[in-house]
């Protein structure tokens, strides 16, 4: 009877051929996209430099410039899902029947055909089937008493999780591969700038990509750290989420350690300095020959110098220049920097621009009642963080731990069996079968089992003298 | 092994070997300390490297010496020599470690130096473990190769950037040098078996051809107009290549080395194409030519590996991609090297197979042991990638905000996984032993180089570090 179409298209797909051709075909595409220039990562001038335009058409509308973004690919990794699935739903039940219903008093055919048996002459069953318990025991096993029918025999086993563990690591293939998808549909990345007190709730990525969050981040400050020999050791940013005007978690994150709140994740990806100024540290003295006083502005910040002066910071320019009179920003470094204070008098009501250094033509430095110096000028930076939500990632982990577990007991977990039976010959001889399998590492058992019926066979010599002294004892030893 | 005693050679050439091998070890560790009594530091990283390195090159010429004799002595003193590199080269990963304050696997130069000390930790587990005695004869000139190449590269202790500082980097790097070691060895144990299940010599001839002539053709892809041949500048000073802009290297081109190379690619090819007309005419005295073409081709190969190592030392040579001259140095291209002693050593393996392949066949456990301790290493190998795979991914989850990126040193790991599940698979459920699976290892580790070294010098991506 022919199977259906379906039927048999499910059968086919769980076959370890069609398995490999899938895989052979993930090897050979995803090799593809190591070697040919990929879209997103490449910048289009790229492109154009290493392909012809043709070239470029054709791989393009092939959609080998992305690769692992490309529908096929998609189509692909989803048969390699269901081949493991299908192959996984085709094989189960029979190792699921094996593994749940141990075959434990195996009949004459049986006995027969195992590769690794052994008859060893006994005079009393019930003597020969202790022994065998004890030795059984000594080795490792936890010998069962099977009673079928008035016959009696032994059946141990070890390891019998090693007949399911192909199938947990299939299903943790699966699991990796559900985290995959469920973070291809659901996840996101995008990225945030953030100067120091500046906080936002809005992420965006380059390629379009936009989202609002439900909550905002703030940075509370960010920093680098170097070696001696001037390369980057640290870069850090005080992070705080801000929940409906709260302060809800703050953390230092760098480069290695994120910050996450509900699902997303808080990077540390970029730093750099603003060209903005953050505080500009001042000592302004008196001209009356009292103390000096320090001061810390920011820009348009004022502080009062006495009951009567204050001083704003109007002005800065990191790197300026003088041209017809004129004060311009030339860069965003700081190179030459210059300040414009405005000092002024609440009684007259007095303005007095200072400069520093002194401008000719715009500064009035001598009319100010206070002489400035600048001290020092710290520059504002800004953080860039790489934002992501992976709902799927702990399916992931899930899997990966899963599989690690699962590789573990497929090639160090050995399922072996040992049964124990008495038997008569031809002649009517009682005789012990034992008899072995191992599901792997076929010569390292074969060994193990000839030294365990060896230690049989002379425990039994040693259970037969002493019970050919004292039958009775042996039984009042049961 | 009453038949290998009678066989055995006069005991006066095996204690010759072993005699001439001990007097160079002792030679050269008496120049090294009259060297380092003049520096007065006598423990650092440098000098117990150099030390490893004498008794790597003592343990090599007499697991060679045992190759070609059979001279069971010669594997007692080989052991002992690899223990005695073994422990210098403990000691050197050991005040590396010190030194840094990270252990060492963060540049290419630790990676080396724990790659060269598992290669040698498992040559003496492969023989003492498993018997498999003449594996020494495989991987010491890969270890020797591996220590050379690392007093070319840069050895100071360099800080560690911000996305290296992490306990998961550790944890993946020593997975996946433990994982490819392990592929290097099943590796190694497939050749022996089909040296062992009589598979033709001929097709070792076609083999070693082959590599030879990929690795001359891999280098010409240098080759410039005029016969010369690009190498990448160096900076003495800096102890640094030379860079254009980010990420793009200067070359200087040594002329005339082209046309060598040229020459030499002609002479690995000649043995394939006589196999060729071999197999037309189904002549003896073919093959013997092509048996011969090798042997040329060592000594014009040994020629070649000369000539680039004078050139390419110390000189100064045009570039053309910017006016003036530049040096050059041998650490500038340490890949060329590697490729250039790889084919000669391949070529010398070749020839000690033709003449001594009955006495190695005595030597090498049987093709059913062989077979099931390919096997075994690979069942160690696999787990190891896989999780050498997870780590990394955990690893980029917590620095870069994603645990795949499709990035081509990721791709490639999880292609050398696949091929790996690919030979298991076929193992396991169809049964697949002997030759074919043999291949498959081979084709596995092949996979493993190219993602090792293949990706990081010829594919752009995140793993700018390794």
């Amino acid at each position: 009877m022919a199977a259906s179409l379906p039927k048999k298209l499910w059968q086919s797909l769980g076959a370890i051929k069609t398995g490999v051709i899938l895989l052979i075909l993930v090897v050979i595409l995803s090799a593809a996209g190591t070697v040919i220039l990929q879209r997103p990562m490449t910048d289009p001038d790229e492109m154009q430099r290493a392909y012809s335009p043709q070239m470029l058409r054709v791989l393009d509308a092939l959609k080998l410039t992305d690769v692992f973004h490309a529908w096929w690919f998609v189509v692909l990794l989803a048969l390699v899902s269901l081949s493991i699935v299908s192959a996984s739903i085709q094989r189960f039940p029979n190792a699921w029947r094996f593994y749940s219903r141990p075959y434990k008093s195996p009949d004459e055919t049986f006995r027969n055909a195992l590769p690794h048996h052994q008859l060893i002459p006994i005079e009393n069953e019930e003597v020969a089937l202790g022994v065998a318990g004890r030795v059984l025991h000594k080795a490792g096993y936890r010998p069962e008493h099977i009673v079928r029918q008035n016959s009696f025999s032994l059946f141990g086993e070890r390891n019998r999780i090693s007949e399911m563990a192909v199938y947990i690591v299939h299903a943790s293939l699966l699991l990796i591969f559900l985290g995959g998808i469920v973070d291809a549909l659901y996840g996101w990345r995008a990225f945030v700038t953030l100067n120091k007190g500046q906080q936002s709730n809005h992420v965006e990525s380059q390629t379009g990509f936009s989202r609002d969050l439900p909550f905002a981040i703030r940075c509370d400050g960010a920093g680098q750290e170097n070696y001696a020999d001037g390369t980057p050791k640290r870069w850090w940013s005080d992070l705080a989420v801000v929940k409906d005007g709260q302060t809800v978690l703050r953390k230092q994150i760098v480069v290695n350690d994120p910050l996450v709140y509900s699902g997303v994740r808080f990077y540390q990806a970029t730093f750099g300095k603003t060209g903005k100024l953050d505080k500009l540290l001042l000592s302004a003295s008196p001209r009356s020959g009292q103390d000096a006083k320090n001061l810390a502005l920011g820009l348009n910040e004022s502080a009062s110098l006495d009951a009567d002066t204050t001083v704003r910071l109007a002005e800065f320019i990191p790197d300026y220049v003088e041209n017809d009179g004129q004060v311009y920003a030339r860069s965003n470094q700081l190179q030459n920097p210059a300040a414009h204070l405005i000092v002024a008098s609440k009684k007259t009501g007095q303005l007095v621009n200072y400069w520093l250094p002194a401008i000719a033509g715009h500064e009035e430095n001598a009319k100010s009642p206070y002489e400035f110096q600048a001290k020092d000028v710290q520059m504002a930076y800004y953080t860039g963080l790489e934002v992501s939500h992976e709902p799927g990632q702990w399916s992931v982990w899930g899997g990966v731990i899963l599989m690690g577990l699962g590789l573990a007991v497929v090639f160090y977990l050995v399922h072996t069996r040992i049964w124990v039976v008495p038997v008569r010959d031809a002649q009517g001889r009682l005789q012990l079968w034992i008899g072995a399998t191992a599901n792997k590492n076929k010569y390292a058992f074969e060994e193990r089992f000839r030294d365990l019926v060896k230690e049989l066979d002379s425990e039994l010599k040693a259970a037969a003298v002493a019970g050919a002294d004292a039958p009775a004892a042996t039984f009042a030893g049961r | 092994m009453a038949r290998a005693k009678a066989e055995q050679h006069p005991a006066s050439t095996g204690t010759a070997l072993v005699v001439m091998v001990g007097l160079g070890v002792a030679f050269l560790l008496f120049m090294a300390f009259l060297n380092v009594v003049k520096s007065g530091n006598i423990i650092n990283d440098s000098n117990l490297l150099y030390a490893a390195l004498i008794f790597y090159c003592g343990a090599g010429t007499l697991y060679l010496g045992f190759g070609i004799t059979g001279t069971p002595a010669y594997i007692r003193f080989a052991s002992f020599s690899t223990w005695a590199g073994l422990i210098a080269n403990t000691g050197a990963v050991a005040h590396r470690w010190y030194e840094a304050g990270h252990p060492p696997f963060s540049s290419i130069y630790e990676m080396l130096l724990s790659f060269v000390w598992a290669v040698a930790a498992l040559t003496l587990i492969a023989e003492k473990k498993y018997g498999v005695k003449v594996i020494g004869t495989v991987t010491m000139p890969v270890a020797i190769v591996g220590v050379v190449l690392m007093q070319l590269l840069r050895t100071e202790v360099r800080p560690l950037v911000p996305a290296l500082q992490s306990t998961w980097l550790h944890v993946h790097v020593t997975l996946a040098m433990l994982a490819y070691a392990a592929c290097a060895l099943s590796f190694a144990l497939a050749m022996m078996f089909l040296i062992q299940d009589k598979t033709r010599t001929e097709t070792f001839l076609v083999a070693t051809s082959a590599f030879t002539a990929a690795t001359y053709i891999g280098v010409l892809t240098r080759f410039q107009s005029w016969g010369g041949l690009s190498v990448v500048a160096w900076d003495p000073e800096q102890k640094t290549e030379v860079f254009v802009s980010r990420g793009v290297r200067l070359f200087v081109v040594i002329p005339d080395l082209g046309w060598l190379l040229l020459v030499v690619l002609a002479a690995v090819i000649a043995p394939l194409v006589l196999y060729l007309v071999w197999r037309k005419t189904q002549s003896d005295a073919h093959i013997d030519l092509a048996n011969r073409a090798v042997f040329l081709s060592i000594l014009l190969q040994v020629a070649a590996l000369v000539f680039f190592i004078l050139r390419a030392r110390d000189g100064v040579y045009p570039s053309l991609d910017a006016e003036g001259q530049f040096p050059t140095s041998l650490a500038a291209s340490p890949f060329i090297l590697a490729g250039l002693v790889g084919g000669i050593f391949v070529s010398l393996l070749y020839l000690l197979l033709l003449w001594r392949r009955p006495e190695l066949e005595r030597m090498l456990p049987s093709a059913d042991d062989l077979d099931r301790i390919t096997y075994k290493t690979v069942a160690i190998a696999f787990p190891l990638l896989t999780l050498m795979i997870a780590a990394g991914a955990y690893w980029a989850n917590r620095t870069w905000g994603s645990y795949w990126s499709w990035d081509p040193k990721e791709t490639w790991a999880a292609i050398t996984w696949l091929v790996y599940a690919g030979y298991l698979h076929m193992r396991i459920t169809r049964g697949w032993r002997g030759r074919r699976a043999a291949y498959f290892a081979i084709l596995g580790f092949a996979v493993v180089m190219f993602t090792f070294f293949g990706v990081t010098y010829l594919l752009p991506g995140l793993h700018a570090y390794a």
